[in-house]
């Protein structure tokens, strides 16, 4: 993801969330890679499209935690992930033609930068 | 006198043919949304009826509920005027088609439990609602 060069951009202030906290911790490099990238596109987001990535933090969130209490297990940890990548797709194809290319871009691949970040916490 | 005329009438039957399209692409639109919100009721039932904790896997009802979703699935996305929603119904067979896997997988090996269940559940809502623009 670029970053060098560019021009800041002003990050939306929200409060950190379990995943966010989790996510400072890592120190694997390729992880804290997949992180700045997360967090440069989240930065890029606005209107439905933060709602609906803030909504899938949350969910990836939800059950991380579902797992750890054994409630799912790991396949259908990765089912619910599968789904998630779904849904977007289902949202970016409801998206009139010209914003599909841009909620591609800031949906699916945040997704699943969060996902290779989630899998890494487990 | 006469190209007035013409004109008029011609700015006249290009109006007349925007409200009709207009109409029709409205009335379009709200068919498709009822076999959405059809297709929903009917993925959730399914839900409902195969992912119970505990109950024994049938696999003659399951498979004879797959077909029956199948079909109504192909027939939206082959029936559907409004066009533009093709894509999201190949999608909604998509997850209808995971999500019968992922069930025939856990609950033939009794492992489904109650949050699975829900998870699903929630998962349908939040997806059929993008299909509709909500």
């Amino acid at each position: 993801m670029p970053s060098g060069g560019k021009k800041k951009r002003k990050k939306p202030s929200r409060k950190k969330s379990d995943i966010d906290s989790a996510l400072d911790q890592i120190g694997d490099e390729s992880v804290a890679a997949a992180t700045a990238e997360f967090q440069d596109l989240v930065s890029e987001a606005k209107g439905d499209t933060t709602e609906l990535i803030r909504q899938n933090a949350e969910e990836i969130e939800r059950r991380l935690d579902l797992l750890k209490k054994r409630e799912i297990d790991k396949e259908d940890f990765d089912h619910f992930l599968e789904n998630q990548k779904r849904d977007l797709r289902v949202f970016i194809d409801a998206q009139p033609a010209q914003a599909q290319e841009r909620a591609e871009k800031l949906t699916l691949h945040i997704l699943e930068t969060a996902a290779k970040v989630a899998i890494a916490l487990i | 006198m006469n190209s007035t005329l013409v004109s008029r009438n011609a700015f006249l039957c290009a109006a007349a043919i925007l409200i009709a399209s207009c109409g029709t692409a409205t009335f379009t639109k709200s068919g498709s949304d009822a076999t959405i919100e059809s297709l929903r009721s009917f993925h959730l039932a399914f839900i409902d009826e195969f992912a119970v904790p505990g109950k024994k896997f049938n696999a003659t009802a399951f498979n004879a509920k797959v077909n029956e979703g199948n079909a109504k699935f192909q027939e939206a996305i082959a029936n559907d005027k409004f066009t533009a929603r093709r894509p999201v119904f190949v999608d909604l067979k998509a997850q209808f088609d995971a999500d019968a896997a992922h069930i025939k997988s856990k609950a033939s090996r009794g492992k489904v439990t109650p949050a699975l269940a829900s998870e699903m559940k929630k998962d349908v809502n939040k997806t059929y609602d993008h299909a509709l623009g909500r």
